[in-house]
């Protein structure tokens, strides 16, 4: 049986043992009026810090520990090689203002990580700027206002189309960028209504943001009409790169006529999530884009590798310097080290989620089209129970919860995404466990999770009486 | 059979191809990107390519900092049970980065003296942009105050998050000493005015004793503060001069410097704007059994609830540095920091003294934190004696003016030799 450790454990700043990080007492001049009178900060022994840590961390949950099939976050195995790799002090070191001939190994892992992103997407130049996905969506809008501002129709095309079934961040990017968002109904299979993209699509339109698969795991195969749609009325096509672990190796942005492509490397490339972070999200753009990339890519010319400015109509910068290192060194030594088995990856998640969608389809609705890819969504309502008490009742079991409540199309939503991570044994117990809980009493599902370092937790309260520091 | 063929069989499919035969055939590629490789044959090749990286003695900062990471952060972050977790979705099997993240709100509200701080942005930059935009959704004005020599990085930043509002930018100058020219900026605050960014320790490198007073002049905009973190081990935190929102780049908290990245950017603000902030932020409640509990609160700000009227569009953040981040201030206490904040002013006044001492002076007199600015330009030779530093003032921000003019930083890692080493590499030049 499964049960989290719980610590009564202390804030850091109630322990009072006296640090004992040994550093000479110094001093220095300072004007009067620009001293600290007083500072209040955590005051122990790094064994105590160390402790309190090692505590926390047992009352958390990993994808280390077990399976996490958060749908649309493709909680996978992250290889401890690459965090060797990233902890090599000759990477670690490396000052982002340093001259080029000082970095170049580094240079290079991010040049053959842009090489390696082209391939992988049909897609022509590629930044690494950008933070994670939301930001490379962020960047990715931007370029396309930047490129219809040098047509001179920014004016003009102030809208940006998105399906119902989008992520948050999709219209939050759009909206954050400057443009108006319209959204377009999905079909009865889910899929893009292209009556309803007909009629949405005009003169304003800049640009639509689509994943493919969609946020249901479902393969849109009119993509190439979508394409021809958009395109035809001069407007561009914007691909969310958080599914690409669908499609890796099978096909591509690219070829499915995408403008505009963002990467999740925390998702697809196996990078860890870091408890919500950092993750990093590259972006790739077809040539005709090119010149609207933020500055610098990384180029190479007889000198070496070197940042390149030399980009005619940038949008500028988007991060501080140029992108994750630490996070790109990790995607790179990822597909450095699969190759092309990374496609074996593609299609053994595409497995386990058919196959968990097949076996859930006996106690839960599974709207839509039977052909899943990498993740499906599932309802509850059949069950006459909601997806909260659901996803609360697996806890108990030593599993993550899916998804819920997203995509908003589905009413009482659980959204499956096992990865190529999961085993078939992994995957009957959790199945087993979702069978309990269809069949759990209503009521009596409300009281779990019991054996989580805590049980459920009044979210109102938090919300009501803020509470944000000790 | 394998477990694969068996799974296959159950979804009455023969191979694998049957999956995915909603891709029309038109679609398919062919990817070539190599074969894979062992693990072995992997480290030496990432070893060969590392290995063409130099380290050469570092005057280098603008931003990001050699400092000392104690090896407790670095483990600490290693722990699978949080590198290998995400966002605390579900918050009861979630507790530890949850208890993590909410002190770190809490360190960093303290060393600030801000009432709240969210759990993290992407960097120092970007969060200015986000100050911005927040700035503007509190009061709905026009003009943004900005100093003249703000590093033009974080300018371009900026203007990149405010490109869909309707906001200018008016730049306020520096007076002779290379401070905040009071009477310049108290000029151009108007009825219009949304925010001032004021950045202090200023990027000249120097401590600005007139940043502290803009709160006199302010009116009714908001003050966005962009300070050192380890500055204020000993400087007057930003709390303490009425600014609204502060901002900072928190890389120097036990983060290694990889280039620029990953980063982490320190984002607090009065608690007035609370519902005006991005970010997540971590909550403390309690469970059904009276347990102390945390969970993020006020998602209804956010990207998942709010969509297109969200707050900011940011989803994954940089939680595992804010984790490093507390650790390292809680490793260091407030003795620790306040030591190291002081060795960096006294390494600062010795590099000085050892360039005036060659004939290399400072462009302004006056206390710098880590980043001195000299009259030097002869990057060349530091470049043949093997010194890395000497970045142009003229390189990283808009003042072209000064053409001549570098900056040298320092940590309390720059030893007296490196200093030494400098000194008598330049002079005669
Ligand atoms: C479909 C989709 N798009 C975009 C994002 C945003 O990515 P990130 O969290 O890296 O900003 C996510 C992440 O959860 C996602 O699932």
């Amino acid at each position: 049986m499964y049960r989290q450790a719980h610590y009564d454990e202390d804030f850091l700043i109630d322990y009072n043992t006296g640090s004992d990080y040994l550093l000479e007492e110094e001093n220095c001049d300072l004007p009067e009026n620009m001293k600290r009178k007083s500072l209040k900060l955590p005051n122990l022994r790094s064994f105590d810090v160390s402790r309190h840590y090692t505590k926390l961390s047992e009352m958390n949950y990993s994808v280390d520990v077990g399976m996490y099939p958060l749908g649309s976050c493709t909680m996978k195995y992250n290889p401890k090689y690459n965090d060797y790799i990233a902890s090599m002090e000759t990477f670690t070191d490396v000052h982002p203002m340093d001259y080029g001939m000082n970095m170049q190994g580094s240079l290079e892992i991010m040049y053959n990580l842009q090489e390696y992103l082209k391939s992988i997407s049909g897609m022509d130049c590629v930044t690494l700027q950008p933070s994670a996905g939301a930001h490379g969506e962020f960047t990715g809008i931007l370029i396309v206002r930047k490129y219809f501002e040098m047509r001179n129709e920014l004016n003009q095309r102030n809208e940006i189309i998105i399906p119902d079934s989008a992520h948050g961040t999709n219209p939050a990017s759009a909206s954050m960028a400057g443009f108006k968002v319209i959204e377009v109904p999905s079909d009865e299979n889910g899929l893009i209504d292209l009556n309803a993209l007909d009629a949405a699509v005009s003169e304003n339109t800049a640009a639509f943001m689509i994943t493919n698969p969609n946020t249901l795991g479902i393969f849109d195969d009119n993509i190439l009409k979508i394409a021809e749609i958009i395109h035809k009325n001069g407007a561009l096509l914007y691909y969310d790169g958080a599914n690409f672990n669908a499609i890796l190796g099978i096909t591509t942005p690219g070829i499915m006529g995408f403008d505009i492509v963002h990467f999740n490397l925390h998702k697809t490339f196996a990078t860890p999530h870091g408890g919500g972070g950092p993750g990093s999200g590259p972006v790739a753009v077809k040539s005709f884009l090119k010149d609207f990339l933020p500055v610098p890519v990384i180029s190479k010319n007889e000198g070496g590798y070197f940042l390149d400015y030399n980009v005619k109509n940038t949008i500028g910068k988007v991060s501080s310097y140029y992108g994750s290192f630490a996070i790109l060194l990790r995607a790179y030594s990822y597909i450095l080290k699969n190759g092309n088995d990374l496609k074996k990856n593609t299609q053994k998640a595409v497995l386990n989620s058919n196959y968990m969608a097949d076996q859930l389809r006996k106690y839960y609705t599974i709207p839509y089209k039977k052909l899943k890819k990498h993740e499906f969504v599932l309802s509850t309502e059949n069950t006459g129970k909601r997806a909260l008490d659901i996803s609360k009742f697996i806890l108990d079991y030593g599993i993550h919860s899916p998804t819920t409540y997203f995509p908003l199309i589905v009413k009482e939503a659980v959204m499956i995404e096992p990865t190529e991570s999961s085993t078939k044994k992994e995957m009957d117990f959790y199945i087993d466990v979702m069978k309990k809980a269809a069949f759990m009493d209503s009521d009596a599902i409300k009281s779990y999770p019991i054996n989580t370092s805590v049980g459920r937790i009044d979210e109102v309260k938090a919300a009501r009486n803020l509470i944000m520091h000790w | 059979m394998n477990d694969d063929e068996l799974m296959l069989k159950s979804l009455a499919m023969g191979t694998f191809d049957d999956l995915f035969s909603d891709i029309p055939e038109e679609l398919r590629v062919n990817m070539d990107i190599g074969k894979p490789l062992s693990e072995q044959k992997l480290i030496e090749k990432i070893k060969k390519i590392s290995g063409q990286n130099v380290n050469m003695v570092k005057f280098l900062g603008n931003g990001i900092y050699d400092r000392y990471i104690p090896h407790l952060v670095d483990e600490i972050i290693s722990r699978n049970e949080f590198l290998t977790s995400y966002t605390p979705y579900q918050p009861e099997i979630s507790q530890g980065i949850l208890n993590a993240l909410f002190e770190y709100q809490s360190v960093i509200s303290d060393l600030t003296e801000m009432d709240v701080t969210n759990s993290s942005m992407y960097d120092g930059f970007t969060s200015l942009g986000e100050a911005v935009r927040m700035a503007y959704r509190v009061n709905g004005k026009s003009e943004i105050l900005i100093p003249e020599n703000i590093y033009r990085a974080k300018y371009e930043i900026i203007k990149n998050y405010v490109y869909g509002l309707n906001v200018k930018f008016v730049e306020y100058g520096f007076n002779k000493n290379g401070l905040l020219d009071l009477d310049d900026l108290s000029s151009k605050i108007n009825d219009s005015t949304s925010s001032i960014i004021v950045e202090n320790p200023n990027a000249f490198g120097l401590i600005d004793e007139n940043a502290i007073r803009v709160r006199e002049i302010k009116k009714n905009a908001l003050i966005i503060t962009y300070y050192d973190p380890i500055s204020l081990g000993i400087l007057k935190p930003p709390g303490e001069y009425d600014s609204d929102i502060a901002i900072a780049e928190g890389q120097q908290l036990g983060i290694h410097m990889n280039m620029g990245g990953p980063l982490l950017g320190l984002f607090s603000f009065k608690k007035d704007y609370v519902h005006k902030s991005p970010g997540r932020l971590i909550g403390l409640s309690n469970d059904k059994n009276g347990n102390k509990a945390f969970v993020m609160t006020l998602q209804a700000r956010e990207q998942h609830i709010r969509r297109a009227k969200a707050m900011s569009n940011i989803c994954s953040n940089q939680a595992l540095l804010a984790v490093a981040a507390t650790a390292y201030l809680s490793i260091l206490g407030g003795s620790g920091l306040r030591n190291i904040a002081s060795i960096t002013v006294n390494k600062s006044k010795k590099l000085k003294e050892k360039m005036k001492s060659i004939g290399i002076n400072t462009v302004f007199d006056g206390i710098n934190f880590s980043d001195n600015l000299f009259h030097f330009d002869k990057i060349d030779i530091l470049k043949k004696k093997g010194i890395a530093g000497g970045i142009k003032l003229s390189d990283i921000t808009y003042m072209n003016g000064i053409t001549d003019a570098s900056f040298f930083s320092v940590t309390e890692k720059t030893s007296n030799e490196d200093m030494d080493y400098l000194a008598e590499s330049l002079r005669g030049f």
